[in-house]
C-alpha cells in the first residue's frame, strides 16, 4: 500500500505541473489533426490511385501509413519528450526537507527507486495507449482495415523508454540535477547511440566506402554493445508493424541487460548514499 | 527497554570528494532515551544534533558505533511505523492542501484509510490548523507550515517522534500550544526527542537533555540536574545592618546584592540551617530562602566555553 501511494503521490506531482494536462492536450491535437487530414474524399481518392495505377492494396498502404507514424524521427520525437518530462522527478524528490521525510517513513529505499522506475512508465504507457490507441482507431475506422498489430508499437516504444528511463534515474540519483540528467540522457540517446547504431548497420553490410581500422571497429562495436539499442528495437518494431518478424532479438537482449545494470546501480548507490 | 539506544555513535563526513580529510560530525556519543520522556537535544551550530537524528532514521549512516530504536537496528524499516518526524526546513509538495499532506504522508506512514480520515480531523484541529486544511499549502504562512508538519509527524500515532525546531517560526501562542500538545503526547505514553536552539523552550517542557559540541556529548541528564547549582541559595530578607552583612561577607563569603538579598554558598544543610538561625537571632525577617538554579542558557554557554578552553 506504501508503494502505491508514493507511486499515485508521483502521478499527482505529474499532474499538478500540468505535464499530464500537457502531453494530453498535445496528443489530442495531433489526433485532430490527423482527423482533419484524413477524410473520406481522401481515403476514396487513394483507394482509386491504387486500383488505377495496379499498385498495392488498401491494406498495405494503411500498414506503410502506420509504419511511418512510428518510423525513427517519430519516435525520437516522442521518446526524448517523455525523457525531458521525467527528468524532474528524482532530482525534485531528493530535495531537501522532502527526502528526509521520505526516507523517515516505513518503504525502504529499493522501493523508493523502483516506484520512481514503475511511475514512470506506467505514466508513458498511458500517454501512448491514447496516442497511439486513438490514431489506430481513427485510421481504422477511415480506412476499415483494422490492422491490429499497428498497436503493438505502444508496448515498445514503452519498452524504449523503460530502457533509457533506468538511466535518466541513475543519473538523476548521482547527479541530483535536472538539467544534467536531460543532457547527459539525450546525449546518450542522441547522437552518440544513433552514431553507434549507423556504424554497426555499416559493419553487418558489405564494407565500401569508409574504412575502420580494427582497433576503431572493436571499440565502436563494444560501445554499441553496452549501450542501449532504441534505434535498433525501432526496427525490430517497425518490422512487426508491418506484419513481419524480428531478425535478430540481440539489440533487445542486451538493452534490458543494460536497463537492469542501470536500475541495479540506482539502488544500489541510493541505498548507500547519505542524505 | 530504552526507547533510543546509542553506543560510541561516530560519523564523520569526506570534506571533499577524493579526498582524505575528514569532517568529524559526531564522536562516539552515547546515551539512551525512556518512554514518557521528552528528550532535548541541545549544541550549537554544527553540532552534530541533526546527523544524529539522521542517523536515528536512516536518513544518514554511521560510520562506527550502534544504535537502536525500540530494541531494533535503525535500519529496519518497520520500526519506522511507530516513529514521527518533523525535520527542520521541511518541504511538502507544494500543490497539495494541508488536509490532502496529511492523507499523503498518513498514507506512506502505513494507517489505514478509514482511520487516516478521522485522525486527519483530530490532528489539524489540535494544531489549529482545522480551517485551512482545504487551501494549499504555498499560500501557508511559515508558522502555519509548522503546524502542519507537527501534524504530519503525528499522523501515524507514533511512539517515538523526531521534531527538529518545531517552534521554529511560529508566534508566542502558537509556541505555548505546541508545548501543551507536547506535554499531552508525553501524558500518553509517548517519547518526543526534541531538537532545538530555543532553550528556554527546551528548559520549559524537557525532562532530560543531551548537550553536543563539535560532534561530542559534553553533558547529559535531567534539566534540574543540570540547571541547579547545588548547594548554593538566595536569600531574600529586610533591611540588613553593616555587622551582619560584614558576617556573611566574611564567614560565608556571601554574594550581596543590596541590602536585601544576598546568595550564600553553604557545605550543607546544617550550615544552611546555621545562617538561618543566625538571622532570626539578629531579628532580621526572612522573606524567601531559594536554592539558586542556573538558567539552561547560562549553563548550555558555561559549558561550550568550558570545552572550548
Amino acid at each position: 500500500m506504501v508503494l502505491i501511494t508514493f507511486i499515485t503521490g508521483i502521478f499527482k506531482e505529474a499532474l499538478a505541473k500540468k505535464i499530464i494536462l500537457a502531453i494530453f492536450a498535445f496528443f489530442s491535437l495531433l489526433i485532430i489533426l490527423l482527423v482533419l487530414a484524413i477524410t473520406n474524399s481522401t481515403v476514396e481518392g487513394i483507394q482509386s490511385m491504387l486500383e488505377s495505377t495496379g499498385g498495392s492494396g488498401m491494406k498495405e498502404a494503411v500498414v506503410t501509413f502506420e509504419a511511418g507514424i512510428i518510423s525513427k524521427i517519430p519516435m525520437f520525437m516522442l521518446i526524448a519528450s517523455f525523457m525531458i518530462i521525467v527528468s524532474s522527478f528524482v532530482p525534485d524528490m531528493l530535495k531537501k526537507g522532502y527526502i528526509d521525510l521520505m526516507l523517515s517513513k516505513p518503504i525502504s529505499r529499493t522501493k523508493i527507486v523502483l516506484g520512481q522506475f514503475i511511475a514512470g512508465i506506467i505514466l508513458v504507457f498511458t500517454a501512448l495507449l491514447f496516442l497511439l490507441g486513438i490514431i489506430w482507431i481513427v485510421i481504422s475506422a477511415k480506412s476499415g482495415i483494422w490492422h491490429v498489430p499497428f498497436l503493438y508499437s505502444i508496448f515498445w516504444f514503452t519498452l524504449i523508454f523503460a530502457i533509457l528511463y533506468s538511466a535518466v534515474i541513475l543519473i538523476g540519483i548521482m547527479t541530483r540535477s535536472t538539467i544534467l540528467t536531460i543532457l547527459i540522457n539525450l546525449l546518450m540517446f542522441f547522437p552518440v547511440s544513433f552514431l553507434l547504431y549507423l556504424a554497426n548497420v555499416y559493419f553487418e553490410n558489405d564494407k565500401q566506402g569508409v574504412v575502420f581500422g580494427p582497433v576503431t571497429e572493436t571499440i565502436i562495436k563494444f560501445f554499441y554493445n553496452i549501450l542501449p539499442k532504441a534505434w535498433a528495437i525501432q526496427d525490430i518494431c517497425e518490422n512487426i508493424v508491418k506484419g513481419g518478424a524480428a531478425v535478430s532479438y540481440q539489440p533487445l537482449i542486451t538493452s534490458l541487460l543494460f536497463m537492469g545494470v542501470m536500475l541495479s546501480l540506482a539502488i544500489l548507490y541510493f541505498n548507500k548514499k547519505d542524505y | 527497554m530504552s526507547v533510543i539506544e546509542i553506543k560510541e555513535l561516530t560519523k564523520h563526513f569526506s570534506a571533499k570528494s577524493f579526498s582524505k580529510e575528514k569532517i568529524k560530525a559526531l564522536e562516539k556519543v552515547s546515551f539512551t532515551t525512556d518512554t514518557s520522556e521528552i528528550f532535548g537535544l541541545l549544541g550549537p551550530n554544527g553540532a552534530g544534533k541533526t546527523t544524529l537524528v539522521k542517523i536515528l532514521l536512516g536518513i544518514t549512516f554511521s560510520t562506527s558505533g550502534d544504535a537502536k530504536i525500540f530494541g531494533r537496528p535503525v535500519s529496519d524499516v518497520n520500526t519506522k511505523k511507530k516513529i514521527g518526524y518533523l525535520p527542520e526546513n521541511h518541504r511538502f509538495p507544494q500543490y497539495l492542501t494541508g488536509e490532502q499532506v496529511i492523507n499523503y504522508f498518513g498514507k506512506l506512514s502505513g494507517v489505514n484509510s478509514k482511520v487516516l480520515k478521522t485522525r486527519t480531523v483530530e490532528y489539524l484541529g489540535m494544531v489549529g490548523m482545522e480551517k485551512w486544511k482545504n487551501t494549499k499549502i504555498k499560500k501557508y504562512s511559515k508558522g502555519m507550515m509548522q503546524r502542519l508538519g507537527l501534524a504530519q509527524s503525528m499522523i501515524n500515532n507514533p511512539d517515538l517522534i523526531f521534531l527538529d525546531e518545531p517552534t521554529d517560526g511560529v508566534d508566542p501562542i502558537g509556541r505555548k500550544e505546541i508545548r501543551d500538545i507536547l506535554i499531552h503526547l508525553k501524558s500518553k505514553g509517548k517519547t518526543i526527542f526534541l531538537n532545538s536552539h530555543l532553550l528556554s523552550e527546551i528548559e520549559l517542557i524537557c525532562d532530560r537533555v543531551a548537550i553536543l559540541n563539535k560532534g561530542i556529548l559534553i553533558k547529559e541528564g535531567s534539566v534540574e540536574d543540570i540547571t541547579t547549582k547545588a548547594n548554593t541559595y538566595k536569600f531574600n530578607t529586610n533591611e540588613l545592618n553593616d555587622k551582619i552583612m560584614n558576617l556573611l561577607l566574611n564567614q560565608h563569603k556571601a554574594v550581596l546584592n543590596g541590602r536585601n538579598e544576598f546568595l550564600c554558598n553553604v557545605k550543607d544543610v546544617e550550615e544552611l540551617n546555621g545562617v538561618i538561625d543566625y538571622l532570626r537571632t539578629e531579628k532580621i525577617l526572612i522573606l524567601s530562602v531559594q536554592q539558586e538554579k542556573n538558567s539552561l542558557e547560562s549553563m548550555f554557554i558555561n559549558l561550550i566555553e568550558q570545552q572550548k578552553n
